[in-house]
């Protein structure tokens, strides 16, 4: 029998996780970890990692082929592109603290489409094969040209069977032409909900009836639209979190139970004006602590309040497949699936490269709309995109659940070829799969129900973990 | 229940196959086989006659507007016409052989000695077949006859492209050549249900009455996922396998983790599964937690899994969205106390067979 390469990490409780390269995994204690490495297995040891899909006979037998077959899903396919995230213009009507995309003032000249790029924007969408594909308008403030998102939306629903829009927009100020926009059945918004009151107004609104503005709009646009038609982001200063009771009562109001936790991005202004090597500590304990807050404050509630990103790596644990995040998955190639058109028609493969690019630091842009992707850079950066062979990531654990990202090692460090253990992305989510690990097995009913809720099963228990001693 | 077998007479001598056409403002039929369809000419309360390019063909005891479309295979000595295809439904079977070469425990059409090869009638009928339907082949054991099987697949597949096929084989008889044929054939409109009752070797065998079949379904089954088939795995849940399905639902998701879908399936009153009921018959309504725990594990890991034939109110209400409504049309029934269920829309209720004590200590939805 042969065993294929086990990693391990040990949890605090001393007991260890195990796994392998197909994303198998089980727990176990030290004395096994040295009959293993001792190459002294039992006959017990060697029933169980059989029938838990760690071993195989011989090249080509069916548990040869079952592995490799799960380690052929935990690969993220090289895809179609389907998905186009536009910025139509850079301006804006709020100036955010954090501003990630160094808008532009609303009455700025220059920062709008031209009508060039609109052509060559609607020429790449036309070009999609389909049949289904998603638009997503980012800026600036992306209603303030809703006569540019009404023309790509024609063209797209008269080009696609299929067709989805999001508009990406922080519900500021909305006219009828701008409401009569949202109002569709294919076409969702997206906003911006720092947490409460206060720090929403510290961090985007500056005043009150700015504020108030906002709120209003919020909740007529969950009124208007309907139920699962508006989703919100909340945008966390690590230095001074919202209040978390008050953030996921904001958030279920207005019928929100998916909350993505973002740390202020690092990557273009927000960078200049905050830079503190420690804050990746600091993040990683207060996501642990949003997560057992939500486990405790759903066990009281009996509703199920998930976040977004926890639930996402939960999942990744649990199953291959798990690839529809498109900022963790292996490997992640870039202009694979999807492409940023940037308000001067330049082409990006992620809409961090672009704030990357705008604030000089390196140019990440593979292209333009009228010119084309320019396949040689694509190919330099997919070659780094990927975690199977980077010399750190092979030994560890939690490498098939885990992705890459090229663009916040740039970020953040301005290389690539650094430990990986030093990165933020590395520590994150070291952090992330550690928690997962730690709430999947406890026992206690409130950990029971909101795990079975987040990993989308009817019920968690002790069966469902395997377990070898 | 829907009759499948007609009372007829006709003037031919041969058994023959024929699409039934009874309504007016029908599509068009497909080219080169307008000669295979009897149209109707006259009806009255009791029979009611068809005529096209084999004869005149007289039904009995149904009104011709049910049978619209249908492809029915006739057998003039027998004064019988078989309902080979129903237009009207999406199940549709095809009873390729009655021989076996397993003797499952439960087996709802146990197995004969005698085989007809209807193969040339069967691919008349799926020419012949609605727009994008999906063709059940079944038995006794399919494969036993894998040459020919492979060549009708072939043929009528190239001739309707529309065309599905869902077939049932114990997957028993496959090798490694066979590859190359099923490569051939475009496996994405063929899904083979395939059953494996137990991980354990010995429960498997016993429960299909044949040494060694685990081992052989299961090299066959990564036989299938090296050729790229889409599997339906199939599990009657029963008494003898009840107890270790989480390890089955382990084995699955460790070793078959290239099904497309998991299907676990309650018992049919029918065949040896009647004769066996009270040594077989599981009741899920009071020991659910053997299926819940195996659903757990196999949904958490990515397996689609599904409940077939479970009436809803027996399944806890966590669960019950994992248990589609399966019983065929012809097959299905309810029972007195389903009256004024609310349930009674998406509950698949139970096969017509099934005994009027149903068996289930905790029934119905409050």
């Amino acid at each position: 029998m042969t065993v294929w390469p086990l990693k391990f990490r040990e949890r605090r409780d001393g007991k260890f996780l195990l796994t392998d390269d197909a994303g198998g995994f089980f727990l176990s204690d030290q004395s096994f970890l040295e009959r293993y490495v001792g190459n002294n297995l039992s006959s017990a040891d060697q029933t169980f990692l059989r029938e838990n899909g760690h071993s195989f006979e011989w090249e080509g037998d069916p548990d040869w082929t079952a592995f490799a077959y799960r380690w052929a899903r935990r690969q993220s396919k090289q895809q179609e592109l389907s998905y186009v995230i536009l910025v139509p213009t850079l301006r804006c009507n709020l100036t955010c603290g954090y501003c990630q995309v160094s808008r532009a003032p609303e009455t700025a000249q220059g920062f709008d489409w031209s009508e060039e790029t609109l052509n060559g924007a609607l020429r790449l969408i036309g070009a999609m094969k389909g049949p289904r594909i998603k638009v997503e308008f980012q800026g600036g403030e992306p209603l303030l040209r809703v006569d540019l998102l009404e023309q790509i939306r024609s063209f797209a629903r008269a080009r696609f069977p299929g067709s989805q829009f999001v508009v990406c927009t922080n519900l500021q100020r909305l006219g009828e032409r701008e409401w009569a926009y949202l109002d569709q059945a294919d076409t969702f918004v997206s906003t911006s909900l720092d947490g409460d009151r206060n720090t929403h107004q510290r961090q985007r609104t500056n005043d009150d009836a700015t504020t108030d503005a906002f709120f209003n709009n919020l909740a007529d646009a969950v009124r208007r639209l309907g139920p699962g038609k508006v989703s919100a982001l909340p945008t966390i200063d690590v230095d001074e979190p919202p209040d978390f009771e008050e953030l996921v009562g904001n958030f279920e109001r207005y019928g929100i139970q998916s909350i993505y936790l973002r740390p202020i991005n690092h990557q273009g202004f927000a960078r200049r004006r905050r830079s503190d090597p420690h804050s990746i500590a600091k993040w990683n304990k207060l996501h642990s602590s949003f997560i057992d807050y939500l486990i405790d404050q759903n066990h009281r509630t009996g509703r199920y309040v998930e976040e977004y990103y926890f639930s996402q790596c939960l999942r990744r644990f649990l199953r291959s497949g798990a690839d529809d995040h498109v900022d963790l998955r292996n490997p992640n190639f870039f202009a694979s699936d999807y492409i940023v058109i940037d308000h001067d028609g330049q082409l990006y493969p992620t809409d961090e490269a672009r704030m990357l690019s705008r604030i000089g630091r390196v140019d990440l842009s593979i292209g333009t709309v009228t010119a084309g992707i320019d396949q040689a850079k694509i190919q330099l950066l997919n070659h780094a995109s990927l975690n199977n062979f980077d010399p750190d990531c092979i030994h560890c654990a939690y490498q098939p659940f885990c992705g890459t990202d090229v663009v916040d090692d740039l970020s953040r460090d301005g290389r690539i070829d650094l430990v990986r253990t030093d990165t933020w992305f590395c520590q994150r989510h070291m952090r992330l799969f550690d928690k997962v690990i730690e709430v999947i097995s406890r026992r206690d009913e409130p950990a029971l129900r909101s795990v079975a809720k987040w990993a989308r099963v009817p019920s968690w228990g002790d069966h469902m973990i395997p377990v070898h001693t | 229940m829907i009759p499948l077998r007609l009372k007829i007479e006709t003037d031919a001598v041969d058994p023959y196959v024929v699409r039934l056409r009874s309504c007016e403002g029908m599509p068009e039929p497909l080219a080169n086989v307008s000669s295979l369809d009897a149209a109707l000419a006259t009806a009255d309360g009791e029979k009611a006659l068809f005529t096209g390019a084999a004869g005149s063909l007289h039904l009995f005891g149904i009104d011709p507007s049910e049978v619209d479309g249908d492809v029915v295979f006739v057998v003039p000595w027998r004064k019988t016409a078989h309902r080979l295809i129903r237009a009207n439904s999406r199940h549709n079977t095809l009873l390729i052989t009655e021989r076996c070469d397993q003797l499952c425990v439960m087996c709802s059409q146990p197995p004969k000695k005698q085989h007809v090869d209807m193969f040339p009638f069967f691919e008349t009928a799926v020419l012949l077949a609605p727009e994008n339907s999906t063709i059940g082949l079944s038995g006794g054991e399919p494969t036993l006859f894998k040459s020919e099987l492979f060549e009708f697949l072939r043929k009528t597949m190239k001739q309707r492209r529309d065309i599905d096929f869902h077939i049932l084989t114990n997957a028993q008889h496959f090798e490694r050549d066979d590859r190359a044929k099923l490569r051939d054939l475009d496996l994405s409109r063929i899904l083979w249900g395939v059953p494996v009752y137990s991980s354990d070797s010995t429960i498997h065998d016993h429960i299909v009455g044949k040494p060694g079949a685990f081992d052989q379904v299961r090299s066959n089954l990564s036989l299938l996922c090296e050729a790229g088939a889409k599997i339906e795995l199939r599990t009657v849940l029963m008494k003898p396998n009840a107890p270790g399905l989480l390890d089955l639902a382990r084995f699955v998701t460790a070793a078959l983790p290239f099904i497309d879908t998991w299907a676990i399936m309650q018992l049919e009153n029918i065949g040896y599964g009647r004769k066996n009921w009270h040594s077989l018959f599981f009741d899920n309504s009071l020991g659910f937690d053997l299926v819940s725990k195996a659903l757990d594990f196999s949904i958490s890991r990515g397996i689609d899994t599904k409940l077939y034939n479970f009436p809803l109110c027996t399944v806890p209400a966590d669960y019950r969205a994992f248990a589609p409504s399966t019983i065929s049309d012809w097959k299905r029934a309810y029972v007195e106390d389903c009256v004024d269920c609310s349930l009674r829309n998406e509950c698949g209720g139970f096969f017509e067979w099934h005994p009027k004590v149903h068996g289930y200590g905790r029934f119905g939805v409050a």
